[in-house]
C-alpha cells in the first residue's frame, strides 16, 4: 500500500494512507481530525511499532493484535519494568514479530527527506481534544497544562520509548527514521488519549506522565531546536541520548511517586478497615448498654454495660500509658533536671491512680469482670491475682532491674517486698474463707431455704468487691512506696521498666492470639507450625500482594 | 489473738452502764495494744486477723455479733466513726484508731505499721 503524506495548512500535519483493505485512512495530529482514531495502530510500520510495543497504555483499549507482553492489568502497571521491557524490546527489534501486522521498513524510507523542524506540536492540539474526551481527571489536568503551553515547536519526541529507541539504535537507524517514529508515536499517543477509556489510575498516571513529560520536553527542545537543526546526525543522537536519559529518569521518578501514592492509599485503606472493625465493636457495646443484663456469660453481646465501659476506659488508659512511657523515655534520655523528671514521674503515678479508681468504679457494678480478667490480655491474665497484678511479683521483677541502689534503698525494697507478701497472704486467706463460706451456703441447707440461701449467698458475693478493692489498694500503695524509696531518676527508670514489662506481656498475648491454629495438623506438620509462628506478621497481612 | 467474749457478760448486768458506745469503744481499745473489732462471718475481718497473726502480733478481737446486747450499738457507732457502710474490721493500736483494712494495708506497705506496733508493745523484734 502506498502512503501519502500531506501537510495541513494550519501547521499540523496528517498522513494519508491506504490500509490493507484499500480504505483511505488518515493519521492526523490536528484536534479536529477525529479520524485519528481510525488509524489502527496495527497499520503502523514494524520499526515504529517496536518502539511503541511496550507502551501498553498506548495499546490498551485499541484493537491491537494481542501480544501477551503488552497486555497489562492496569493496577499492577510498573513503569520501571516497562522501561526495561522497552530497552529489551528495542534491542531485539529485528527479531521481533511485533504487535502490528508487519510492514517492512518501507516506512523508514517513507519520508527520507523529512526535516525535523516539521515535527510540530500537534500534541497540544490533540491534547485539547483528549482533555475533552478523557474521563480521567489526571490526564485532564495534564491537558490543561499542555494547553497552557500553547503551540510550541516540539522538536524532541515526547516518548521515552523513542528516546530509548534512538539511544540504542542509533548505530543502525537513520535519524530520519527516528523522526518518523517519533512522529508516529506522537500520533498514536494522542489517539490513545482521545479514544482510550482511561479508567485505571496508574495507566492514566502513566499517560499523564508521558504527557507531562511531553510538555516538559516542549520547553526544553525549544532551546535545542536551533542547535539540533544545524547539528549533524551524531550530535543529534548524542543530544537525544541525553534527553532520553533525562526523560527516563523523569519517568522513573514519576513511576516511583505513583507507587508511593498507591502504597499510601493502601495504608489508608487498611487503617480505615481497622477503624471500621473498632467502630463495629463499639456499636455492639453501645447496643449492649441499652439492653438489660438478661443473661450472663456467653457471647460478646452479653457483656455488661459496666464491663464494656471499663473496657473502653482501659483501652484509653493503655494509650495514655504509651504516651507516658515515651515521656519517661525521652525524659531519661534527654537528661532532664530532677524537677522536670519528677513532674513526669508523678504524672505516671497519677496515671496509675486513675486506673485504680476506674477499677473501683467497675468493681461496684461488675466485680466478676475484673476478677476473671477479661479486660486484660491473655498473658497478663495468667498472672492475675484478685483482678490485677501481684505486687510482690512486680517487686521481684524490679529488684533485678534496679541499679545502682544504696544500702538503705535495698533495705527499703526488701521490706516493701516482705510487707506486700504478707498483705497478699492475708487477703488471699480472707478470700479463701469467702470461697469456703459461699460453698457452704450454696451447697448446704435444705431445699426449702432456696430463696434465703440465695439471699445469703448474694450477700457473701458482695464481699468480693471489697477484696478486689483491697487488692487494688495494695497495688497502689506499693507503687507509691516505690516512688518514695527511689530517687527521681531511679523511679523514672523503674516505672519505665514496669511499663515495658506489661507492654511485652501484652505483645506476647497478641502474638499468641494470632498464632496459626493448626491444632488438627499431624505430627509431621507440627514443626511447620513452629516456623509459622515466626512468620506471624505476614500471616496477619491481609494484602499480601502489597 | 484472744477473743473478748467473756467480758460481754460483765456488761450484761448493768445495761445502763453500757454508756455511750463510743466511750465503750474507746475504753476497750485502750485496754490492749492491738484491738480489732470484727464480725465472725466477715471475711475481710478474717483477712485482717491473718495479717496481724502473720506478723507475729497477738491482737485482741471483739466479735460484735457475739455480743447479744451491745453489739448492734457498737456496730452503729463504728459505722458512724468510720463513715463507711462496713463497720468492721476496725483496728486500734495503742488505744489510737488506725482505721479499716484500707488504712492498715497502706500503713503496712509504707512501713509505718511496724513501728506503731513496736511502740505499742505488740512486737518485740
Amino acid at each position: 500500500m502506498a502512503f501519502i503524506s500531506a501537510t495541513c495548512p494550519d501547521s499540523s500535519f496528517f498522513l494519508e494512507y491506504k490500509d490493507e483493505n484499500g480504505l483511505l485512512r488518515k493519521s492526523c495530529m490536528a484536534a479536529s481530525h477525529r479520524v485519528v482514531g481510525d488509524t489502527g495502530l496495527s497499520d503502523s510500520g514494524p520499526s515504529s511499532s517496536t518502539h511503541h510495543v511496550p507502551y501498553a497504555t498506548v495499546l490498551h483499549g485499541i484493537n491491537a493484535p494481542s501480544t501477551s507482553f503488552l497486555h497489562q492489568e492496569g493496577s499492577t502497571f510498573d513503569f520501571g519494568e516497562l522501561e526495561e521491557a522497552i530497552t529489551r524490546q528495542v534491542r531485539n527489534d529485528e527479531a521481533q514479530a511485533p504487535l502490528f501486522t508487519g510492514r517492512p521498513a518501507a516506512t523508514l524510507e517513507m519520508f527520507p527527506s523529512w526535516p525535523m523542524r516539521y515535527h510540530q506540536t500537534p500534541r497540544v492540539g490533540s491534547s485539547k481534544s483528549a482533555g475533552g474526551e478523557s474521563t480521567d481527571s489526571g490526564s485532564q489536568m495534564n491537558t490543561t497544562t499542555l494547553a497552557s503551553k500553547g503551540d510550541q515547536t516540539q522538536l524532541e519526541p515526547e516518548s521515552p520509548m523513542s528516546k530509548i529507541a534512538s539511544s540504542s539504535n542509533h548505530h543502525h537507524q537513520q535519524h530520519q527514521a527516528l523522526d518518523q517514529n517519533h512522529l508516529q508515536f506522537q500520533q498514536q499517543n494522542q489517539q490513545l488519549q482521545k479514544d482510550m477509556p482511561i479508567s485505571d489510575t496508574s495507566r492514566a498516571t502513566t499517560v499523564a506522565t508521558g504527557a507531562t513529560e511531553a510538555s516538559k520536553g516542549q520547553s526544553a527542545p525549544k532551546s535545542n531546536h536551533e542547535k539540533r537543526k544545524g547539528a549533524g546526525s551524531t550530535s543529534e543522537n548524542k543530544q537525544l541520548d541525553a534527553k532520553t536519559l533525562r526523560r527516563l529518569a523523569q519517568n522513573r521518578e514519576a513511576a516511583r511517586k505513583s507507587r508511593l501514592r498507591k502504597k499510601a492509599y493502601v495504608q489508608q485503606l487498611e487503617s480505615s478497615r481497622i477503624k471500621l472493625t473498632q467502630l463495629e465493636q463499639d456499636l455492639q457495646r453501645a447496643r449492649a448498654q441499652g439492653l438489660l443484663m438478661g443473661g450472663c456469660g456467653g457471647g460478646f453481646g452479653n457483656i455488661s454495660s459496666a464491663a464494656a465501659i471499663f473496657d473502653m476506659e482501659y483501652a484509653r488508659w493503655l494509650e495514655d500509658d504509651h504516651r507516658h512511657m515515651s515521656e519517661l523515655r525521652t525524659g531519661l534520655q534527654a537528661h532532664l533536671s530532677d524537677n522536670d523528671l519528677r513532674i513526669v514521674v508523678d504524672g505516671y503515678i497519677s496515671h496509675y491512680d486513675e486506673i485504680f479508681q476506674l477499677k473501683g468504679v467497675a468493681a461496684k457494678s461488675d466485680v466478676f469482670h475484673l476478677i476473671t480478667g477479661m479486660w486484660a490480655s491473655q498473658a497478663e491474665r495468667c498472672f492475675l491475682w484478685m483482678g490485677g497484678f501481684r505486687p510482690s511479683d512486680l517487686i521481684k521483677m524490679l529488684t533485678q532491674q534496679l541499679d545502682p541502689i544504696t544500702e538503705q534503698q535495698v533495705m527499703g525494697i526488701c521490706s516493701l517486698q516482705h510487707s506486700s507478701q504478707q498483705a497478699e497472704e492475708a487477703l488471699t486467706q480472707g478470700l479463701d474463707q469467702l470461697h469456703q463460706s459461699l460453698i457452704d451456703t450454696i451447697a448446704g441447707g435444705p431445699v426449702v431455704d432456696g430463696m434465703q440461701q440465695m439471699a445469703v449467698a448474694l450477700g457473701k458475693l458482695s464481699n468480693l468487691e471489697g477484696f478486689v478493692r483491697q487488692a487494688d489498694n495494695l497495688r497502689q500503695q506499693t507503687l507509691h512506696q516505690l516512688r518514695r524509696i527511689l530517687t527521681v531518676r531511679q523511679a523514672a527508670r523503674c516505672f519505665l521498666v514496669i511499663g515495658e514489662y506489661y507492654g511485652r506481656l501484652r505483645a506476647l498475648s497478641s502474638l499468641w492470639a494470632s498464632r496459626p491454629r493448626e491444632s488438627m495438623m499431624s505430627d509431621d506438620n507440627s514443626c511447620q507450625t513452629t516456623t509459622d509462628l515466626q512468620m506471624v506478621q505476614p500471616s496477619q497481612n491481609h494484602f499480601p500482594s502489597f | 489473738m484472744h477473743y473478748q467474749t467473756e467480758s460481754w457478760g460483765s456488761y450484761m448486768a448493768t445495761r445502763s452502764s453500757y454508756g455511750d458506745p463510743l466511750d465503750r469503744i474507746e475504753r476497750m481499745a485502750s485496754e490492749n495494744a492491738v484491738v480489732i473489732f470484727s464480725i465472725s462471718s466477715c471475711c475481710m475481718c478474717h483477712a485482717i486477723k491473718r495479717l496481724f497473726c502473720g506478723m507475729g502480733v497477738n491482737p485482741t478481737v471483739y466479735e460484735l455479733d457475739e455480743d447479744p446486747r451491745g453489739g448492734k450499738d457498737l456496730e452503729g457507732a463504728l459505722m458512724r466513726l468510720m463513715g463507711t457502710s462496713n463497720a468492721v474490721p476496725v483496728v486500734f493500736i495503742g488505744g489510737k484508731l488506725i482505721g479499716t483494712m484500707d488504712r492498715v494495708m497502706a500503713s503496712h506497705i509504707n512501713g509505718t505499721l511496724v513501728p506503731l506496733l513496736k511502740e505499742a508493745g505488740a512486737l518485740w523484734l
